[in-house]
This record gives C-alpha cells, sequence and structure tokens, in this order.
C-alpha cells in the first residue's frame, strides 16, 4: 500500500463515492467488484419504539449477488435512489493494512410510478437518512470492502425497497 | 363482449350478494369515521408486545382511532392503560414512543408520569399524586382523586402481545374475542417468552382495509415470485382458509420449499415450538391486525387507521426471548429476507395496494371489487375476505355491497 496517507485517503473516499454511483445507477456487479470476497453487508437502524438495536438487512457478498440477481424476477419500484454522500473520516490503521471510514449519507428518491404516475412521477423526496460505517483491506495497492454497515436514522420506511442502499 | 362502455363497467356482476364490495367503503369519509366510532373504538386492538416493557416504570405510547393511549408497566409489574392525556388542560403527557418513568423528568419527580406542562402528577395506577400550587388555585373545590386519568381495559394475551380497548363496556375477553383464531399458533408462541427484535412503520395512502385484505388472500401471490417458485405446489393449492366468528380467519399451513429461492434456506432448525419444519400459518384478525409465522420467525401487523385513503402499519418480527446471539441472527435473517424493509415480498405488497388507493380515494367513482373466487375454501378462495366484510357490514350497519342499504343478515344456504 503507498505510505503517503493522504493519496490513501483519496483512494478510499474515491471508492466511497463510486458505490454511491453504482448503486444509484443499479450495477450492482460492479458494486460488489469493489468488495473483497469476505465482504459482509448490513443495514442497521436503533429503534426507540422497541428501545433495540436493529437489522433490516444483512449477508456474505454471495448472497448479495444472489438477490441482486434475481432483480429482474420480482415486481420493483423502479423510482431511482440517488445516494448524497459526504466522507466525514477516514481512520487508517497504525499497519496501513486497514482502514475505516464514516460518511454522511441521504438518498433521495425521485418516483417514476409512486401512487399514481400522472400526479407523482418526477417527484423527489427524501427516503432515507444515515450513515455509511465502512472498512477496508489493503492488498497491495489494491483496497477493497471489506464491510458495509449502512447505519439509518430513518424507520418509517413505506414501501421500503428491493434495493440495496 | 371485450372492452366495456360506462353503463357496462357499472353493471352489477354476476356474482352473488357478498360477491363483491362496492370501492365507496374503502374512500368514504362518512364511513370512515363511522367504522371509527363503530369498529376501531369497540374492539380490542394489540398496541404493542410485553418485551418492549420489560422492566418496571416502562412505557409505550399509541394511538387507537385517533386517541393517544399510554401503556405502563407499573412497580407490580403489571401492565395498564390509560388514555396519554392530562385531565388538566388536555395535553399529551408522554410525547415519546417508549421510555421509562423511573428517572425524573424536567418537569416531573421520579416514578411518575409527568405533564410537562403545568406538572400535574399521576402515579402507575394512573391515580393523580400532584397538583401543582393546588390550594392556591383550586381551594378546597378539587383534589387529585378527582382527577385521575382515563384507565383503558387491557389484557396480555396471545404471545405476550397487549391488547387495549377504548371501550369500558368490551363483555368479552381478547380470547372470547378470537372465537378460537388464534389457537393453531397458541402451542407455538405461549410455550414460552418471545421477543421483538424488529420494528418499522410505513404510512401507505390506501384504505387500512385493503392491506387488510391483502394479508386475507393469496390470490395475490402472483404478485410475489419468491412465494411462486417457493410455493406453488398440490399442497400449497389444498390450504384452507378457515372463518371465525367475529370476522378472523386462518390461513391453513404447508411446507414452503425456501431452498427454491437462489440463496434462501430452509427454515427447519429453528421453528418455533410445536411447528413442523418450514410450515407457513396466517391469522387475519378483525378489524386489521395479522400474524404471520414462517417457521422461525412471527410477524405481527398492526394497522391504524389514519383517514379514508391512509393508514400506517406498524410491521414487528418477534423470535423466543431464550434464543442464543447466533440463533438470534439466524431468525432476523430469515424474517428480513422476506418480509423487511429491504426484503423480497413485503415492498411488493406495498406498492400493490398503494395501486389500488390510487383508483379509491376520496371522489372516485365507485366500482365493483370482486371477492368472489370459490374454490373450496383453499388457498386461492375469497372467502376470507368475504367472511370479513360480512362481520365488517354488522358492526357498521351498512351492506359492503351497496353500502347506502342497510347490512341485512345473509340467509344460510340449506
Amino acid at each position: 500500500m503507498a505510505v503517503n496517507n493522504a493519496e490513501t485517503v483519496e483512494k478510499i473516499k474515491s471508492l466511497i463515492y463510486k458505490t454511491c454511483l453504482y448503486q444509484d445507477d443499479c450495477e450492482w456487479k460492479n458494486w460488489l467488484d469493489l468488495c473483497s470476497e469476505e465482504f459482509n453487508y448490513y443495514i442497521r437502524a436503533y429503534s426507540p419504539e422497541i428501545q433495540k438495536d436493529m437489522e433490516y438487512m444483512g449477508g456474505p457478498k454471495k448472497y448479495m449477488e444472489s438477490i441482486t440477481g434475481q432483480l429482474r424476477k420480482h415486481n420493483i419500484d423502479d423510482s431511482p435512489l440517488k445516494r448524497h454522500g459526504v466522507v466525514y473520516r477516514v481512520d487508517l490503521s497504525d499497519d496501513n493494512q486497514s482502514a475505516t471510514a464514516v460518511t454522511s449519507l441521504t438518498v433521495f428518491q425521485t418516483l417514476l410510478g409512486g401512487n399514481n404516475s400522472h400526479v407523482d412521477s418526477g417527484t423527489t423526496g427524501v427516503f432515507l437518512v444515515g450513515r455509511y460505517n465502512d472498512k477496508f483491506i489493503f492488498d497491495g495497492d489494491d483496497v477493497k470492502f471489506i464491510e458495509r454497515e449502512v447505519r439509518l436514522d430513518t424507520r418509517r420506511l413505506d414501501k421500503g425497497t428491493h434495493w440495496p442502499i | 363482449m371485450s372492452a366495456r362502455n360506462h353503463k357496462q363497467w357499472n353493471a352489477q356482476p354476476n356474482l352473488q350478494s357478498g360477491e363483491w364490495v362496492d370501492s365507496n367503503i374503502y374512500s368514504n369519509e362518512q364511513i370512515f369515521e363511522e367504522e371509527l366510532e363503530k369498529i376501531w373504538k369497540k374492539m380490542w386492538i394489540p398496541v404493542c408486545h410485553e418485551s418492549e416493557l420489560k422492566n418496571a416504570y416502562d412505557f409505550r405510547t399509541m394511538t387507537i382511532a385517533r386517541e393517544p393511549v399510554i401503556v405502563v408497566r407499573g412497580q407490580d409489574m403489571k401492565v395498564r392503560a390509560f388514555l396519554n392525556v392530562c385531565p388538566h388542560r388536555g395535553n399529551m403527557i408522554e410525547r415519546r414512543p417508549s421510555g421509562n418513568f423511573a428517572k425524573s423528568t424536567p418537569s416531573g419527580t421520579p416514578k411518575t408520569m409527568t405533564c410537562m406542562f403545568h406538572a400535574w402528577q399521576f402515579d402507575m395506577k394512573g391515580k393523580c399524586v400532584n397538583i401543582t400550587r393546588k390550594y392556591e388555585g383550586y381551594q378546597d373545590r378539587l383534589c387529585e382523586s378527582d382527577v385521575g386519568l382515563r384507565e383503558l381495559k387491557s389484557e396480555v394475551y396471545f404471545g405476550g402481545f397487549i391488547w387495549v380497548s377504548l371501550n369500558d363496556n368490551i363483555n368479552q375477553t381478547v380470547e372470547e374475542f378470537a372465537a378460537g383464531a388464534l389457537e393453531s399458533l397458541a402451542p407455538s408462541v405461549n410455550e414460552e417468552p418471545l421477543e421483538v427484535f424488529h420494528y418499522h412503520k410505513s404510512i401507505i395512502d390506501c384504505n387500512y382495509k385493503l392491506w387488510h385484505d391483502t394479508n386475507c388472500e393469496f390470490y395475490h401471490d402472483y404478485l410475489h415470485y419468491h412465494n411462486r417458485i417457493t410455493g406453488f405446489n398440490d399442497e400449497y393449492f389444498a390450504r384452507k382458509n378457515t372463518g371465525f366468528k367475529g370476522g378472523h380467519v386462518n390461513v391453513g399451513s404447508f411446507e414452503v420449499q425456501y431452498e427454491n429461492y437462489k440463496g434462501f434456506h430452509s427454515r427447519e432448525e429453528l421453528s418455533f415450538p410445536h411447528l413442523p419444519a418450514n410450515q407457513w400459518y396466517m391469522i387475519d384478525m378483525f378489524p386489521g391486525v395479522n400474524f404471520n409465522l414462517r417457521g422461525s420467525a412471527l410477524r405481527s401487523d398492526i394497522m391504524t387507521p389514519l383517514g379514508p385513503n391512509k393508514v400506517m402499519i406498524e410491521f414487528r418480527g418477534l423470535g423466543l426471548e431464550s434464543d442464543s446471539p447466533k440463533d438470534r441472527k439466524i431468525r432476523i435473517d430469515h424474517h428480513n429476507s422476506i418480509w423487511g424493509p429491504f426484503g423480497r415480498n413485503l415492498c411488493e405488497d406495498l406498492i400493490a395496494v398503494t395501486g389500488q388507493g390510487a383508483t379509491m380515494h376520496l371522489g372516485s367513482e365507485s366500482r365493483q371489487i370482486l371477492h368472489g373466487r370459490r374454490e373450496n375454501e383453499t388457498i386461492h378462495d375469497e372467502n376470507g375476505m368475504r367472511h370479513y366484510y360480512e362481520e365488517w357490514g354488522r358492526w357498521v350497519g351498512r351492506s359492503p355491497s351497496h353500502p347506502d342499504q342497510p347490512f341485512v343478515e345473509p340467509v344460510e344456504a340449506e
């Protein structure tokens, strides 16, 4: 791994923003190609209602490949999501072999069908708010995601979505 | 005849009475107000689960038919329900969704419910224990014993769910109200304590009955790729819909082939007690509650109607309190894979019912909604919905097919 920490930080930021673009465009394979084989994905939230930490979605890379690979067979809401992320911090490990990052996340949804497309299509609203808590491993010059936790504030999710966030 | 003109479109379908309903029952404001008064304020409604109030002084807040409700666990560990309304000036006493009254609040001392507005205080039994500057303001005209909270009927029943009724005169226990509808799952949910592990809510633009319909009829499994590929076989099509007194319905079980969906696995190792492997039971309780057990995870849908074309649905997932962390994680994964807000099925159901809501909102032309499939009361028979609407007609006093006419008891076939 490059010893220049600033370069590494920029590389990690660039990776995070790439995931936003790939996921916005539903390019699930390209997204998962940025992840190591040991990658795990989680969507979690704390519920003040039941006073518990919850997991809304979770699985290893193979599971994510499986469910994203079958999306075309499902009746999904095609309203596109746009992920607005701002990387707040990147922390490199002392041995320069791994890193963590925190990204503030807002996801907007622009309705396509909505309830009645004649009225709703083109309307943009906030779909959810949260953070990406990411972990990375370094392999030579290569950096890969090994874990992504999407930590949500939002617990009213109306229709939800088939898509990973 | 192919496509129809307006007259043909509005013609009465060639079905028997009760095999269709008028869409006005999903969109009419007057009917909605009658439903709140005649049904929702009269029934037992499950509002939360006892695992959400494990400790003394824990509380949960909610709403039934626009009335704010608070459920608290007293020092005696008994659960009680009250209107969440201060008898002084009508302020909502507690605004948080949950918490514990053991600690003090900015306006109040520990172990009391304190209205922040003027600091009137109440104990966990609803008794007023402090009126600030009482003698200066009320002299001897009003004292604490005059201004207790309004207590509501409550019961803990069916695997620890907390049921509340706004109706002081309800003359049934929850068990009597359920009329046997909960018995198919009672051994599984009553064997040992359950615990809620999942909560999220949806507020969607459709009438609450349309969500209940979707839980009552399985013909819509064509909507779900997952259900088609893991379900459609002879055993699935033989599942029975059984009606119970009071408008409740059971959907019988069968063995789901989860492994037919790529990436999913059998749930055999974590079946609820007394439940054969990979079974799937559904109980639909009048007027808008659903219990859904897919082998390893129990789901409950509790509806709060917000308007003729708006409903809040609270989704909970439950496992066994005794679960090891590893087992709990597996249960959560099973639950989420289908029923989570990012799962395979739930969002499909929500898309479909909002599509119905979009055609049946206030001012929409009334039309017939068909409930006429008859298949010997098996899974794609729509007898569950017919059973529900017969009960609905009794409570509202309107015919579901002709809501401007009074309900008439159907004549039993000889």
